[in-house]
């Protein structure tokens, strides 16, 4: 569990996640009101990062939901392992013929059935799904819904039943509550509006491109390989390709993808031809790289 | 403190933020929990629990520092570095002005500013109370100003300093008595700006809500102040989310089709062929849409409500492309995908000058045709935007009648009333008979209905 904000930020830290001060705060808030988060940005801002980081800076394991659109209950929650349940009655078949062995009518035999019916729909023909993991886990865990704005709307509302009590019911089993409340990070990139109700049960944090500053920092700490100065002028090209109207602007993963290249391909220095080379790396559009190399070869004084 | 995160919350409100009852109850929790020594993370532990959309932002940046924020930077006081004769000289300098002049310069000499209530009191006078907004509030702090004796500031210090100079005073003490009140000048400037600020934003949130309701609802696009039509911005949005919930549920209900054998054979191989698992074919029902919104000139009052409409169908319906025209067409489906409402809104408007007489939907529907036909198919529903004022251009209908006959539906939506219809350049009348719906649409009631009946018909 995190002290205060300034061990949040550390602690993320040592797991090479630089949190801005926002993020601190917003992730030692979430701990201490019990509240889910709900983090927006554009795709590649390391919101997924940070659950990963989260979970492994307080030591839990991560639970992750991956959303896309179609998902439904039984493919989050749980499913009954019905394989399974048809090879149990095909092995215990002798024991089933003696406990029915000295009835009389079908009625009594379905009646004895009946009683014994439990042993078929128990946890241990549970096929539990991300969700269900995380509320029945032994340990409290640190549970990922990635993407939801992917999901349907009505996914949306029975998510709403797990985030604010915690509970699900299976109707074969009852209800079944959550040994340890697991912390739980929503993320969405924004493709649609998210409803009022689940907004409100969360915390919001807006995570965006970091400054020039922010992002070298990040830079030299994950690729710790290129070199100083070669870091600092990637990071200026980037962020004057994100001024730029271009279709998808890149993220801080493409960033270090790029710097990754620079390094592998033993690159002095961010040359025209390097450039020229490298830029599909960072931009996925080909319309963005054409008009990103005609801005360059109209600067291109200004990248020696 | 509860009090004043309770009237910030009040103050958001009345700027357009939705701020429920539960979310005001946690960001007093987490104030409990972090405290308010440490001014950013207090501001950010408002902000996560009270604004959930980005959008919103702007709107919590500018009132945070009205509640929040100290009443403006402190005055100096210029007297400590007099001795006590030149104190003596200031004092008769001053004594010799006028009533208001006289505590101006009183006020920038002796760092005592004027108090709370003097200021408040002085914020009222100048009418802080029946500014609408923070724009307004430049104007007010001006008059304040003026009121406070700034407009004649000038000449009088230039008096005292002469008068100053005649009782004796060394030039270095004058020179650094105007530093001195020209830094307290402007404090006290940026103190006034701050009390106008949290005035107005205080009474704001006490005006009662009138502008909500139906009248809003019925009030015509073209007739809308910026408040008004903010407002109705976030009500389309609701209206829009509204809808997606329908369409989700139509889809649900389309799904259960025809048994399906195949499907259900291989479904159930790992079972041993025991038939456990059912399948279905799934009837597709999900909502295509291409959206043709007109930008000319006479439709510019609305153009941003209608684009705000496009945008907000783009964003729930997935299959969905959308145009835009004036003399020619072009496709605004990235435009409107890849920005927020109001960015891609401006950036649509932009693109697209409006340029007089230049309304061309002939030639706007020819290039349709010739590139983005493959948009249509049987399934989709076509919808057009626009007033139909065709600016004595070749109407085309022929090819309206086509699209009509390809799409599945093909909708208009005419923000003219139809006793317009005809008149002038307008080729209405020719276009109506070849849709299968035409709707007039002025006001948000009847864009409500609209869209209603465009989404039930699938």
């Amino acid at each position: 569990m995190f002290k205060d904000i300034a061990d949040v930020r550390g602690r993320l830290g040592r797991q090479q996640y630089i949190a801005s001060e926002e993020i601190g705060t917003v992730v030692y808030l979430a701990q201490s009101l019990c509240k889910p988060i709900l983090a927006e940005g554009p795709a590649g801002v390391g919101k997924t990062e940070l659950a990963k980081a989260w979970a492994a800076a307080v030591g839990r394991p991560l639970v992750r939901l991956q959303c896309y659109e179609g998902l439904d209950e039984s493919k989050a929650l749980y499913e009954w392992e019905y394989a399974k349940q048809m090879l149990y009655t095909q092995l215990l078949r002798d024991t089933l013929q003696n406990v029915l062995s000295d009835v009389q009518s079908l009625g009594e035999a379905a009646n004895r059935l009946a009683q014994e019916e439990d042993v078929f729909f128990s946890e241990n023909f549970l096929l539990p799904r991300p969700l269900l993991t995380a509320l029945m886990s032994d340990e409290p865990v640190v549970l990922l819904i990635d993407e939801i704005d992917r999901a349907d709307v009505e996914f949306e509302a029975f998510l709403l039943e797990v985030l604010s009590d915690f509970q699900v019911s299976v109707p074969e089993l009852g209800t079944i509550h959550a040994k340890h409340q697991p912390m739980v990070l929503l993320t969405s990139n924004n493709t649609r509006e998210l409803s009022e109700a689940l907004k409100r049960r969360c915390l919001y944090l807006y995570v965006d491109y970091p400054t020039h500053d922010a992002e070298l920092n990040i830079v030299r700490l994950k690729v710790p390989d290129l070199r100083p100065e070669m870091a600092q002028q990637a990071v200026a090209i980037v962020h004057q390709l994100r001024n730029m109207d271009l279709r998808k602007l890149p993220s801080i993963s493409e960033t270090l993808d790029w710097a990754r290249a620079l390094v592998t391909l033993n690159a002095d220095s961010i040359d025209e031809k390097t450039l020229t080379n490298t830029l599909t790396v960072l931009l996925k559009y080909e319309a963005d790289v054409a008009k990103a190399k005609r801005m360059m070869g109209n600067g291109g004084s200004r990248y020696p | 403190m509860d009090d004043r995160i309770v009237e910030f919350v009040r103050g958001l409100r009345a700027a357009g933020v939705r701020v429920s009852l539960a979310e005001s109850v946690d960001a007093m929790n987490a104030v409990e929990a972090l405290g308010i020594a440490e001014k950013n993370t207090f501001r950010e532990s408002l902000r996560a629990t009270l604004v959930k959309e980005s959008d919103d932002f702007a709107a919590f940046d500018e009132l945070f520092p009205l509640y929040f924020g100290s009443s403006g930077p402190v005055l100096q006081s210029a007297l400590e570095d007099l001795s006590g004769d030149e104190q003596e000289m200031l004092q008769a300098a001053l004594a010799a002005m006028s009533g208001r002049l006289q505590q101006l310069m009183d006020w920038l000499t002796s760092g005592e500013g004027p108090t709370k209530e003097e200021l408040e009191e002085l914020a009222r006078r100048s009418g802080a109370d029946w500014a609408d907004n923070q724009r307004e509030g430049h104007w007010v702090t001006r008059r304040m100003l003026q009121q406070m004796g700034f407009a004649h500031l000038e000449e009088q210090i230039q008096q005292l300093v002469q008068k100053l100079q005649e009782m004796g005073m060394s030039q270095e003490a004058i020179e650094k008595l105007l530093g001195v009140v020209e830094a307290n000048r402007e404090a006290l400037a940026e103190q006034a700006a701050r009390q106008v600020g949290l005035q107005i934003a205080q009474q704001r949130a006490n005006r009662p809500d009138d502008l909500h309701g139906s009248d809003l609802m019925n009030k015509p696009f073209n007739t809308l102040t910026e408040e008004e039509a903010n407002l109705l911005r976030k009500e389309v949005q609701r209206l829009v989310t509204q809808l997606r919930s329908r369409a989700a549920l139509r889809r649900k209900r389309g799904a259960k089709g025809k048994f399906d054998s195949k499907g259900t054979i291989r479904a159930n191989q790992r079972y041993g062929g025991v038939p456990l698992e059912l399948k279905f074919k799934k009837k597709k029902l999900k909502p295509s849409l291409a959206l043709i919104c007109d930008v000319s000139t006479s439709m510019r009052p609305v153009a941003e409500f209608m684009l705000r409409l496009v945008y907000e169908l783009q964003d729930q319906v997935a299959k969905t492309r959308s145009f835009a025209f004036n003399s020619d067409m072009q496709e605004i489906s990235v435009t409107l995908s890849g920005n927020r409402a109001a960015e891609a809104v401006t950036a649509v408007l932009y693109n697209i000058p409006p340029g007089y007489y230049a309304t061309d939907l002939g030639n706007s529907l020819n290039t349709f045709f010739k590139e983005w036909l493959s948009a249509v198919d049987g399934r989709s529903t076509v919808v057009i935007v626009g007033d139909g004022r065709n600016n004595y251009n070749s109407p085309r209908t022929d090819l309206i009648k086509t699209l009509q006959r390809r799409a599945k539906r093909l909708i208009w939506f005419n923000p003219e009333h139809q006793r317009q219809w005809g008149t002038g350049d307008s080729d209405m009348f020719e276009y109506a008979p070849l849709c299968d719906a035409v709707y007039v649409v002025r006001n948000l009631a009847q864009l409500a209905t609209a869209v209603d009946k465009l989404m039930a018909g699938g």
